[in-house]
C-alpha cells in the first residue's frame, strides 16, 4: 500500500511542480495528501488504486502491478487487487480472476493465480488479453457464504 | 466515372496503353484519407526494428563464441544421420530461411510447412503448433527427430571435435570441451544454434517507411507507397479485421487461431495443432519450467506455467508474421495455398461451416471484389524488404580460436 500512496504523491508533486514550479504548493499538496492517506490507509481506494468496481457494499480496485496505465494486447501482465468495503479493508477473499471476449465467445489462452497479500489486497499473475477489441474482466469474491462476482468492460488496442 | 470504376472497364477491353494513362491521371487520387482512428492503427504496426534484447533463458545469447559455432552447425549437414541434412536445407538463408516447399522434405518427407527463421527472437511460441517456449528447444528438436536429421549426442560431440574451430569456440561459450558423455551437450550446441539465429532480424520495408513518415507529418515520403498498398492497408487494419490476430509490429499477436485451414493429413490423420503442441510442450524437459532454462527467476516461463488447455486448440495454429511474406511462400502450416493472392481469396471466401461451432467470429467471409483483392495483396507484399537480402554475415571467429 505505501508504494501505491507514494507513487501518487510524487505524480501529484510533480504535476503541481510542472504546473507553474511554485514549490512551496507542492510541500503542502504533499502533506495533506500524507496526511490523508495516514488517516484512511488502503480504503476506500482512490485513483491512484486504479480502476474501481462495486457491487453492493463491495469495492474491488485493480491495477496493473508494472505500474502501466493500460492494460496491454497480447502481452502478459499482474495485476494488483484491493478489496474494500464500507468499514475499510474487507475481509472478503478473492478466488477467481479471468476474461472474456463476449463477442467472440472465447476467453484467454491462459489461467491466471491469485496471491493473498496482506490489508485486503491480492495479486493475480499469468493475465494475457490476447487480440484487440471489447475485453470482460471478471473477478470472484467470497464474502462469507456470498460469491460476488463483479466485472469490468475494457476496450484493449 | 471514377478513377477505381475505370480502371476494370479497360483493363477488360485490353486497352493497356490506355490503362497505363490512367494510372498516371489517377495516381493520389485514389490513396485513402486514413481517419484517425486507422492512423493509430497504423501505428500500431510499427517502429520497426524492435530493440533485440538476450534471452535471459539461454546464458551464451549474444555470446560471439556461441554466436560463431551457432552459424557453422546451422550449415553443418554431418550432424544428421545420413550426413546430408542441415538446418540449412530446410531453412535457406536467401528465402528467408524457408525452402519453397509445401511440406519440408528431411530425412523423410514431413507433414508442416517449414516457417521463416527472420525475427525469431521475437516469437513467444515456437513451432506451428507452439510445442515449445523457447528458441534452444525447438532449435535441439530437428536434430533429434528421426523425420528431420536422426542426430545423436555421439555423433554431435564427433562433429564438434572434428574441426578446431568447432571445439575451439564450444570451449569458449561454455567453458568445456564437447564430450558425448555430458548431458548438458545436445542443449548446449541448441543454445549455441540459437545464439546465431537470434542474430537474424528483416530491415525496414515500404510499409515501414510509410508508417514512419505518417508518424512524422511526411506527407511527400508517404506518398511514394503506392496507392494500391494503402487501400490493401486500409482493408487490413478496417473491415478485413486482420490485425486483431496479425497485430504489432510483427503482425502476429504471437498466440494461435482457427481460420479454416484443413487439418486432415494424407493418408488419414490429423494435425491437432495447438492441442498437440500444449501436450508436447508440457512433456518436454527443454521447456523453461525444466532444469535448463538459465533464467533463474523464472520470470521467462510465465506463459508455460499458467497455460490454459481448452477444447478449442484442436485445429489452432500460430498466427504467423506476416513480414518477409514475398520470400517465404507457401503460406499457412500445411503450404497449401501457394501465393498470397490463394491466402487473400481464402480469407474473401471464407467457409464458416469449416470454422468452430463456438469459433472466432472475428472472421467472415469478406468478398472481396477483383481491385481490392489487388489491394491487399500489394499491401501484404509491402510488409517484405523492396530489395534482395544480402546473404547473412559470416560471424568472426574469435581471436583465441584463430
Ligand atoms: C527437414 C526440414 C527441416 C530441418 C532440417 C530443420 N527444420 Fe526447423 N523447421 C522445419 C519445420 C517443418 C518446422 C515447423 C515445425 C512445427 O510446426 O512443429 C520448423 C520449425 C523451426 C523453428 C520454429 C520457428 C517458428 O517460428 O516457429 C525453429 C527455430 C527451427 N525450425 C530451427 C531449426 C534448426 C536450428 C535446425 C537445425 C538444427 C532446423 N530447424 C532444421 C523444418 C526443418
Ligand atoms: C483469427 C485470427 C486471424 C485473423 C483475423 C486473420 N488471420 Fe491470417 N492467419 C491466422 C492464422 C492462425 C494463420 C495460420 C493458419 C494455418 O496455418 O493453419 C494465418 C495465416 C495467414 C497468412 C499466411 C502466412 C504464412 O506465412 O503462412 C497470411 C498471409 C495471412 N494470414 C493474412 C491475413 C489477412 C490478410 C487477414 C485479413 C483478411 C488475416 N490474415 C486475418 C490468423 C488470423
Amino acid at each position: 500500500m505505501v508504494g501505491w500512496r507514494w507513487r501518487a504523491l510524487r505524480t501529484y508533486i510533480s504535476a503541481s511542480r510542472a504546473g507553474n514550479g511554485d514549490c512551496w504548493r507542492g510541500v503542502l499538496a504533499a502533506s495533506i495528501l500524507g496526511l490523508s492517506a495516514a488517516v484512511h490507509a488502503a480504503c476506500p481506494p482512490d485513483a491512484a488504486d486504479g480502476t474501481v468496481v462495486r457491487k453492493g457494499d463491495l469495492l474491488l480496485a485493480y491495477r496493473l502491478a508494472s505500474g502501466a496505465g493500460r492494460l496491454p494486447m497480447a502481452q502478459h501482465f499482474a495485476l494488483e487487487v484491493q478489496l474494500c468495503d464500507k468499514d475499510g479493508v474487507s475481509a472478503a477473499r478473492l478466488h477467481k480472476a479471468d476474461a472474456t471476449m463476449p463477442e467472440h465467445r472465447h476467453g484467454m489462452n491462459y489461467r491466471p493465480a491469485i496471491t493473498p497479500l496482506s490489508g485486503g489486497r491480492f495479486r493475480v499473475e499469468g493475465m494475457m488479453l490476447h487480440m484487440a477489441g471489447h475485453w470482460q474482466l471478471s473477478f470472484e469474491v467470497l464474502a462469507g457464504k456470498e460469491n460476488l462476482r463483479l466485472s469490468h468492460d475494457v476496450q484493449v488496442d | 466515372m471514377t478513377c477505381r470504376s475505370i480502371e476494370p472497364l479497360l483493363k477488360r477491353l485490353g486497352l493497356a496503353a490506355l490503362l497505363a494513362l490512367a494510372a498516371t491521371a489517377c495516381a493520389g487520387a485514389d490513396k485513402p484519407e486514413f481517419t484517425a482512428a486507422e492512423l493509430s492503427r497504423i501505428a500500431a504496426h510499427g517502429p520497426w526494428p524492435l530493440p533485440w534484447m538476450a534471452d535471459p533463458g539461454n546464458r551464451v545469447s549474444g555470446n560471439a563464441s556461441a554466436i560463431r559455432l551457432g552459424y557453422a552447425l546451422f550449415f553443418e549437414p554431418r550432424l544428421s544421420a545420413n550426413r546430408r541434412v542441415a538446418c540449412a536445407s530446410c531453412h535457406d538463408p536467401a528465402r528467408g530461411f524457408q525452402d519453397g516447399r509445401t511440406v519440408a522434405r528431411g530425412l523423410v518427407t514431413g507433414t508442416r510447412n517449414t516457417p521463416g527463421l527472420l525475427n525469431v527472437r521475437h516469437q513467444r511460441w515456437f513451432g506451428w503448433d507452439g510445442g515449445h517456449d523457447n528458441l534452444w528447444s525447438a532449435s535441439l528438436r530437428p536434430i533429434l527427430d528421426p523425420r528431420e536429421m536422426g542426430g545423436k549426442a555421439s555423433r554431435v560431440a564427433r562433429v564438434l571435435r572434428s574441426k578446431s574451430t568447432l571445439d575451439c569456440h564450444y570451449a569458449g561459450a561454455f567453458g568445456k570441451r564437447p564430450d558425448a558423455g555430458d548431458p548438458e551437450l545436445l542443449v548446449n550446441v541448441a543454445k549455441a544454434i540459437a545464439a546465431w539465429q537470434e542474430t537474424r532480424g528483416s530491415p525496414a520495408t515500404p510499409f515501414d517507411e510509410f508508417r514512419d513518415a505518417l508518424q512524422r507529418g511526411d506527407a511527400q515520403t508517404a506518398a511514394a507507397y503506392p496507392a494500391a498498398a494503402q487501400r490493401g492497408l486500409r482493408i487490413f487494419v478496417g473491415r478485413g479485421q486482420c490485425a486483431t490476430c496479425h497485430a504489432g509490429p510483427l503482425f502476429s499477436n504471437g498466440e494461435f487461431g482457427d481460420i479454416g485451414m484443413p487439418f486432415f493429413i494424407k493418408p488419414n490423420g490429423v494435425d491437432p495443432g495447438r492441442q498437440g503442441g500444449i501436450k508436447r510442450l508440457l512433456a518436454n524437459p527443454y521447456n523453461l519450467l525444466g532444469a535448463y532454462n538459465d533464467d533463474a527467476t523464472r520470470n521467462n516461463a510465465t506463459g508455460t506455467k499458467f497455460l490454459r488447455p481448452e477444447h478449442r486448440n484442436f485445429g489452432e495454429f500460430k498466427v504467423p508474421s506476416l513480414r518477409n511474406l514475398t520470400l517465404t511462400a507457401p503460406y499457412m502450416h500445411n503450404g497449401s495455398l501457394a501465393t498470397l493472392r490463394e491466402v487473400v481469396r481464402h480469407y474473401s471466401e471464407l467457409d464458416e461451416d469449416r470454422l468452430h461451432a463456438d469459433g472466432e467470429r472475428i472472421l467472415k467471409p469478406l468478398h472481396l471484389s477483383e481491385e481490392e483483392s489487388s489491394d491487399l495483396v500489394a499491401f501484404l507484399e509491402s510488409l517484405s524488404p523492396a530489395a534482395p537480402l544480402p546473404a547473412p554475415v559470416v560471424p568472426p571467429i574469435v581471436a583465441a580460436c584463430r
